[in-house]
């Protein structure tokens, strides 16, 4: 054997604990690495699906240029296309109803004169598209005469999962079963009845025929060329009797897609960085303590080749088994995850999460993370040492000099990095807020070993107080001074672990509280009167103001705020106007104020002002402040922004809220299009309910909803679809700790012969156990400050940057705060368990031989 | 000739107001085969002579030669080899590596050398042999006494069989009869096995078992003496002299 392996495998094989527990952090590094990019193609394409289905649209949607029904056959010409991800086929027909068919009332309207008639292969759809059933359950395979319909419709007719719903057909009435219901329809359009592609075909007489062909493909939102190309090259197989219908850019739903996407892709970059910190972090501890050996080994004759070639077969040894383990591991972590993910996403959202996308990119990329990071990780520390004179190694002064002088330099570094990120902070640019957020975790770990002292003085007047009839506090506080470095290294691990884990915590506490707030705010008035396509206001009939005054008449109803709508333009952008009451609007409803604040309802009724939103800034550059001219049917008017806030209905649309007053003076608009009622306290509920309902009959028009239900099932809804960024949280947040709790165990394993001393000179069993203990917590403790430290701030940029993206406001985390410092001081006394248990029981003689 | 000789050397460490003159133009030699002891109190420059003259570290002023060749003049790579073919180290502190047995921790150097594992551990017990460790070989260094760790560093520096052995206190480490057994297998070294060896103690009846003691004091050579084997008085003369030289 060559001498670098045997004196590796001997270095592995003499200290079997701690080679065991480096490997492990590969292993952990490559499991998050692996893991998390194996199941992410596959949350993405759940995510998407269901982002896709609440918009109600797919990427491709194929049907013949005729309009006619065909044969199924074509499918098969799509195989061949790479992009292409999932495949369903649908036959769809709108199917007219008589005027009082659905209520057999020919003295009421119906409000519903049409039925979209869908039918599906239920296997295949859900691959492509979500169905979040609210109650029941999603159509089968096996179904014969099942259907599937809205809230909305399901409340019209007063159906229920169990009844039966009568539609017209080639056959005469058909009778379908419903088997499930899914959320109140909010797009403009008819409402639709899902059922199998065989009942459909069969209603329609038509049997063996589709009318369209859906398709999704695996490319990102934003690769519009590849999206070209795979649309041309499906046109290319089908010829030119099919017509392509394809999800075009600049929609809602891909700003959304987009949006989820970066997410996602963020959760696959703080892999890869956690995965090699990690493992770099390990060996950095460990080489440490080599650094003796290696000054004996260059006196005795050891060439600089000779350690680095030792410290490369320790490294691969170890980085190929411990790849070896991670890539198993990580495909059994994906899979578990999938399977665990699936029972609580699909509740919400019946969307299938098939097995991890392994692909040979990912496996290579893992491979090289996990070799390649574990080699670098010997190498570099190796190289310095094989630098320095061996002189230097065999003197431990001339070492601590060594990395005093480092220590000095890396103060520098780390100070002017985090002076950068804060002024990166402060220029208020997305990119470098975000890129500031990574820049201010390097400085940290920069700064680390400068740190160690003050936080450390501040930690051990709390040991103190703890263990202050022992004494020992005050050694493991020694310990920790005298050798900073290592507390820094091994604190650093506990840092970046905590901070990834309260950084991505804050984005999705933000991110949901952001969505939670403007729906309750927005939506939570007691009723809400919407009419069928909400944001597209100028497609509604609306109601005179006669019916908001007949509303608030009821005795037990509050203040009734009503919303109008005009269109206009300002230098040719569309501009949506909605006209409020500015007094009692934020009474009943409101808007997440992004600048300004709710003082600006005031001004709007003052004069012409204007509260917009993001996307009304985007679409047309203007600031807060400015003044812009409106298009009005009698010329131009100037109207002031004085406040920038979000609604949910509008989140999307270039949208301004004016005064009610102003919009009939300048737009002549008086029609109200959305109404939002709140009642009385002490009213009587039941009552009151009847009689708004009595008068909404004569509106049709509109839907009556119970607000604050409506917004809990939404809250459900949402919920479902960050569950699943929550298993990706939780798929970080899990390895990142072991790893912690194993650099913690590692570096209390070193001082095995220091603890032999102890003992030695007297330290009793119980004396020794908690001043591991202790050391481990003050560890623990200093990393888990620092980690918090930086983990608010990285994500504070985070959600700055994406606040481009998706209108959300930071919501300080403290829940993550409290949970990410009780988790780092938690598994700080776990890691001090095994090694202070190990070390109580240490045979003093054995802990003083131990090198 | 002269295993190895020293010309004007000077160590400073630091600079300006902080500096220390740890060894100030010491001019010495050692005869081939010859056992010379480097005495003096703590501070005084031992183990900086001795550094620098194994080529661990450079000098500020002057030269070391090895066989009349000037080490300054040699790469690092030619100097690693240097001492691995003609140097062996002893130094106070055992220095084994822990995870090699001791038949392994002794054919080090020459396994480093590019000698097979199997040959090398042959020669290796040939010396541990010698030095009475025949049923020690397959140990490792926490399995063994201090004495017994530190004749195994002895059989590692003569592995290779070199011409220089340079030992640092090689006694401070152990107790007193243990510490008369190495003094006695370094002089065996020289005697019996031809090697010149330069040891560095402060310990006067250690240094009694070389053949020619230099008395350093604040980096400086103050005295020298050659010592006469045969009489047992050595011990108490050098111990004399000392103490008058230190006033
Ligand atoms: N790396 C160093 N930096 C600064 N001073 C040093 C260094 N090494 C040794 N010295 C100083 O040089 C002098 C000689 O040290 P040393 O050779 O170790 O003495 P000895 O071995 O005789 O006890 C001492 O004053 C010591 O403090
Ligand atoms: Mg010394």
């Amino acid at each position: 054997m060559n001498l670098n392996l045997m004196l590796a495998s001997r270095y592995l094989g003499g200290r079997k604990l701690r080679t065991f527990l480096t490997t492990l952090a590969i292993v952990f590094g490559v499991v998050i690495l692996f893991g998390m990019n194996i199941i992410l193609p596959s949350m993405m394409q759940a995510m998407e699906a269901n982002m896709k289905a609440a918009a109600g649209v797919v990427d491709f949607s194929i049907s013949s240029v005729s309009g006619d029904a065909f044969d199924p056959a074509v499918m098969s010409r799509l195989e061949g296309i790479e992009e292409i991800s999932a495949v369903a086929p649908s036959f769809t027909r709108i199917f007219n109803l008589g005027a009082d068919f659905l209520d057999n009332d020919p003295d009421s309207p119906d409000r519903i004169t049409a039925i979209q008639l869908v039918g599906m292969d239920p296997d295949a759809v859900q691959t492509l598209r979500a169905f979040p059933i609210s109650s029941g359950r999603f159509l089968q395979s096996g179904d014969t005469n099942a259907a599937v319909i809205s809230q909305s419709l399901a409340d019209a007719q007063l159906l229920t999962v169990g009844d039966t719903l009568t539609l017209p057909s080639v056959n005469g009435l058909t009778d379908l079963t419903l088997v499930g219901i899914l959320p109140p329809r909010t797009l403009p359009g008819n409402e639709e009845v899902y059922t199998t592609l065989s009942a459909a075909q069969e209603m329609s007489g038509q049997p063996g025929r589709i009318t369209s062909i859906d398709v999704n493909v695996a490319l990102d939102a934003a690769d519009q060329e590849g999206r070209d190309a795979v649309a041309a090259e499906i046109q290319s197989q089908l010829g030119s009797s099919y017509t392509i219908g394809a999800l075009s850019s600049g929609t809602d739903v891909f700003a959304v897609l987009q949006m989820s996407q970066a997410i996602l892709s963020m959760f696959g970059v703080m892999a890869l960085f956690m995965g090699g910190f990690i493992i770099h972090n390990t060996f950095r501890t460990v080489l440490m303590e080599r650094q003796h050996d290696i000054g004996m080994l260059r006196a005795v004759g050891a060439s600089r080749r000779t350690i680095l070639g030792l410290f490369i077969a320790e490294g691969l040894i170890q980085g190929v088994l411990g790849t070896i383990v991670g890539l198993a591991l990580g495909y059994l972590l994906g899979v578990g995850i999938l399977k665990a993910a699936e029972g609580p996403i699909s509740a919400f959202v019946n969307i299938r999460l098939d097995n991890p996308v392994v692909s040979p990119g990912i496996v290579l990329l893992s491979i090289v993370m996990g070799i390649g990071v574990t080699v670098v990780a010997g190498i570099l520390p190796a190289v310095r040492a094989s630098r320095i004179t061996p002189l230097e190694a065999l003197r431990p002064t001339s070492a601590q000099a060594d990395f005093e002088r480092e220590r000095g330099r890396g103060f520098w570094v780390g100070a002017l990095l985090v002076l950068a990120s804060i002024i990166m902070l402060f220029v208020g640019q997305e990119a470098m807020i975000a890129a500031g957020g990574f820049v201010f975790l390097i400085g940290l770990v920069f700064l680390a070993p400068a740190i160690v002292r003050p936080v450390t003085d501040m930690f051990s007047v709390l040991l103190g107080r703890l263990y202050a009839r022992e004494g020992t506090g005050e050694v493991a506080r020694g310990n920790m001074l005298r050798q900073p470095a290592r507390v820094a290294t091994t604190a650093s691990a506990s840092m970046i672990g905590l901070a990834v884990i309260v950084a991505v915590g804050a984005v999705l506490t933000s991110m949901t509280g952001t969505m939670t707030d403007v729906l309750r705010q927005n939506l939570g008035s007691d009723y809400l009167m919407v009419p069928p396509s909400i944001g597209l206001w100028a497609n509604n009939v609306g109601a005179s103001a006669g019916l908001a005054e007949e509303l608030s008449a009821i005795d037990g109803v509050g203040p009734v705020a009503t919303t109008r709508f005009a269109g206009s333009a300002s230098d040719g952008v569309a501009i949506s106007l909605l006209g409020i009451d500015p007094a009692i609007y934020p009474q009943v409803s409101g808007m997440a104020f992004q600048e300004g604040d709710e003082s600006a309802y005031e001004v709007l009724a003052a004069g012409r002002a204007m509260i917009v939103n993001g996307a009304f800034l985007m679409a047309t550059g203007a600031e807060l402040g400015d003044t812009l001219e409106l298009a009005t049917p009698d010329g131009v008017q100037s109207y002031r922004i004085v406040a920038v806030a979000a609604d949910m209905f509008n989140a999307k649309v270039t949208t301004a809220f004016i005064s009610q007053a102003n919009m009939a003076a300048d737009f002549g608009r008086a029609e109200d299009v959305l109404i939002q009622l709140n009642l009385e306290e002490g009213a009587e509920a039941e009552t009151v309910d009847t009689e708004i309902r009595a008068i909404m009959h004569d509106y049709p028009q509109f839907n009556t909803i119970a607000g604050r239900a409506y917004v809990e099932q939404m809250l459900g809804y949402l919920n479902a679809v960050f569950s699943a960024l929550y298993f990706l949280l939780a798929f970080l947040a899990v390895p990142s700790l072991i790893a912690m709790l194993n650099t913690l165990t590692i570096s209390v394993i070193e001082r095995t012969r220091e603890i032999g001393m102890l003992r030695a000179v007297g330290a009793t069993r119980r004396q020794v156990r908690r001043m591991v203990t202790a050391e481990a917590l003050l560890l623990a403790g200093i990393g888990t400050g620092m980690g918090l430290l930086s983990g608010l701030y990285l994500g504070y940029s985070w959600v700055v940057a994406m606040d481009a993206f998706f209108p959300m406001s930071y919501s300080f985390p403290i829940a993550g705060l409290i949970a990410g410092l009780a988790t780092g001081l938690i598994f700080g006394a776990l890691a001090g368990l095994i090694p202070a248990r190990q070390a109580a029981k240490m045979d003093v003689v054995a802990a003083l031989r131990y090198e | 000739m002269n295993t190895v000789k020293t010309e004007g050397l000077t160590k400073i460490y630091g600079s300006g107001n902080t500096a220390v003159t740890a060894l100030d133009s010491i001019n010495i030699h050692a005869a081939e085969g010859e056992f010379v002891a480097v005495m003096g109190p703590s501070g005084c420059g031992k183990s900086t002579l001795l550094h620098l003259l194994g080529g661990l570290d450079h000098p500020t002023r002057g030269k070391v030669l090895i066989n009349g060749q000037d080490i300054a003049e040699m790469t690092d790579d030619a100097l690693t080899e240097l001492r691995r073919r003609e140097m062996g180290f002893v130094f106070q502190f055992f220095n084994l590596l822990p995870v090699l047995s001791a038949v392994e921790n002794a054919a080090l150097p020459i396994m480093l050398d590019g000698v097979k594992p199997d040959e090398a551990k042959v020669k290796a017990t040939e010396w541990l042999t010698r030095f009475g460790l025949a049923d020690r070989l397959a140990n490792r260094p926490d399995q063994l006494s201090g004495g017994q760790q530190q004749r195994v560093a002895v059989a590692r520096a003569l592995v290779s069989e070199p011409k220089l052995v340079l030992a640092d206190e090689p006694t401070g480490n152990l107790d007193t009869r243990s510490g008369d057994e190495i003094a006695a297998l370094l002089r065996d070294v020289s005697q019996k096995y031809g090697r010149t060896v330069v040891m560095v103690s402060h310990d006067p009846r250690i240094a009694a078992y070389a053949d020619r003691i230099i008395f350093l004091k604040d980096g400086k050579v103050i005295d020298e003496t050659l010592l006469e084997q045969k009489n047992g008085k050595n011990a108490e003369m050098v111990a004399e002299r000392m103490t008058k030289l230190a006033n």
